[in-house]
């Protein structure tokens, strides 16, 4: 079974068979996208919530507001139906609480922007393990739409 | 009769440090602050002779309660014991009144000197 | 990046983690560190999490903001190996698991070395570079590096300093990350005589 690895900002699509990892999400969200009567995944690993003006040649999957549209786009190209997808999100998690860098922590900003986007577009999510103190990893099983999140110390849960 | 110490310092690992060393040399540790505000309020309450106060602390830095401290107790003996050892830090810490500035990290002896030579 | 500018941050590196690794040694009873060249690199960002050794690897990351006439932010992170020996080189205690007091002396160790680095570039610079209390996490790689990147605000290329120390045939690594504020940066070049640096 092949496994295929998406690194921060980046994403990755699979139909059928196979499956999508993201290894260390601490402030990033995973976000997955599944149409279960086609069987098709898409994954990604989104950095910040809005893309920045000083960073034209990013990929579009490292800011939410820009990755959410592109993660549809690609389950599109591969046959799914936007009024059949189902997304699940892992992550935005903030690993030095005690030091307040923002109002809001980085991670709850992704959680509120990938949420509102995937609103916009009508996509319901079905499963999350999010927030906390602690990095995850998520794993994406494209045959049958499953998703695993592990930490470390902790239980696998499914979502 | 011992002369009596108020560690305050934000990680544990360094009052338990701090304290190993002052007990072993004749000194007992009356109280253990995480903050700067702990700091004064335990010295309101303890009045010990001597006490050892880093400066990057949570809630208040240890600048701000040597001034508070000297406000209650101009008579008041603090070494500062913190890592920060630039220049206008050092002059900030012993025009608020602090005695003496250690930098971390140091040897056992050198707080005992300080403490010895303060406390005196 | 040009050139010139990633010279000069590896200049500092081998000041800054020179004092660190002093500090280091003195926080360990003066076991005599032997400082392997530090090795300072300019990655794309998604690469610098495998440059330290993989996205899964549980490492110790110790994180602080700068302030004062420099700003930006600091971190330090160690394998897990690493923090144990240092855990136990440094309170006595032998565990698998970091409990409170490892975390402490973990934080402190941290705070020190951080603090040691910006003492030698203020006074080489006469600019007063304030860390804050650290955060430390404990936790895979990726997660720690992308966390200490958000918080930073890093979006393109980030610098990082490896250093690995040894002593007594007992292999200590870590790395240190420097990242200034952009125009702050160019201040200390100038304190060093280089101007328009980047």
């Amino acid at each position: 079974m092949t496994e295929v690895f998406v690194n921060m900002g980046e994403i990755s699509s699979a139909k059928n068979h196979g499956i999508l990892t993201t290894v260390g999400l601490g402030s990033c969200i995973g976000v997955t996208l599944y149409d279960h009567k086609v069987k098709v995944g898409v994954m990604g690993h989104i950095f910040l919530p809005r893309s920045r003006s000083n960073d034209q040649g990013a990929p579009p999957g490292k800011y939410a507001d820009t990755g959410i549209p592109a993660m549809i786009q690609e389950a599109l190209r591969l046959g799914a139906s936007k009024s059949r997808l189902q997304a699940k999100l892992a992550g935005g998690a903030n690993l030095f609480p005690n030091l307040s860098l923002n109002t809001i922590s980085i991670g709850q900003q992704n959680i509120q922007a990938v949420t509102e986007l995937l609103t916009q577009h009508g996509i319901p999510i079905v499963g999350q393990d999010v927030a906390g103190n602690h990095g995850r990893k998520m794993r994406f099983f494209v045959d049958n739409g499953v998703v695993t999140v592990t930490a470390i110390g902790k239980e696998p849960v499914q979502i | 009769m011992a002369k009596t110490v108020l560690i305050a310092d934000d990680t544990a690992f360094m009052r338990m440090t701090l304290r190993n060393v002052i007990e072993k040399n004749g000194y007992q540790v009356v109280g253990e602050a995480a903050d700067g505000e702990e700091a004064i309020a335990l010295y309101r309450e303890l009045q010990p002779d001597l006490v050892t106060m880093d400066i990057t602390m949570p809630k208040m830095d240890g600048i701000t309660a040597i001034k508070e401290i000297m406000r209650i107790d101009p008579q008041a003996k603090i070494i500062v014991c913190s890592a920060m050892g630039q220049k206008p830090m050092v002059i900030e810490a012993l025009s608020a009144g602090a005695k003496d500035f250690l930098v971390k990290p140091f040897d056992a002896e050198r707080v005992v000197e300080s403490l010895r030579k303060i406390g005196a | 990046m040009n050139e010139q500018k990633l010279d000069f941050l590896r200049e500092l590196a081998v000041i800054g983690t020179g004092h660190a690794t002093i500090a280091l040694s003195q926080m360990l009873q003066g076991r005599m560190f032997k400082l392997v060249v530090p090795d300072a690199q300019m990655l794309p960002f998604t690469e610098a999490a495998d440059y330290m050794g993989g996205l899964e690897q549980v490492v110790v990351g110790i994180f602080v903001v700068i302030s004062g006439d420099v700003r930006g932010y600091m971190a330090c992170l160690h394998p897990l190996d690493t923090a144990r020996l240092l855990v136990r080189l440094l309170t006595g205690q032998e565990t698998e698991e970091i409990d409170e007091l490892g975390r402490s002396a973990l934080q402190e160790l941290g705070n020190i070395m951080v603090t040691s680095f910006l003492n030698a570039l203020s006074k080489m610079t006469n600019l007063l570079m304030m860390p804050s209390v650290p955060g430390l996490a404990i936790d895979m790689a990726g997660a720690v590096w992308e966390s200490i990147l958000a918080g930073a605000e890093v979006t393109n290329e980030v610098t990082v300093i490896r250093t690995k120390f040894s002593a007594e045939g007992e292999e200590i690594e870590g790395h240190i990350i420097f990242l200034p504020d952009e125009d702050d940066f160019r201040k200390i070049a100038r304190q060093f005589g280089l101007e328009n640096l980047g």
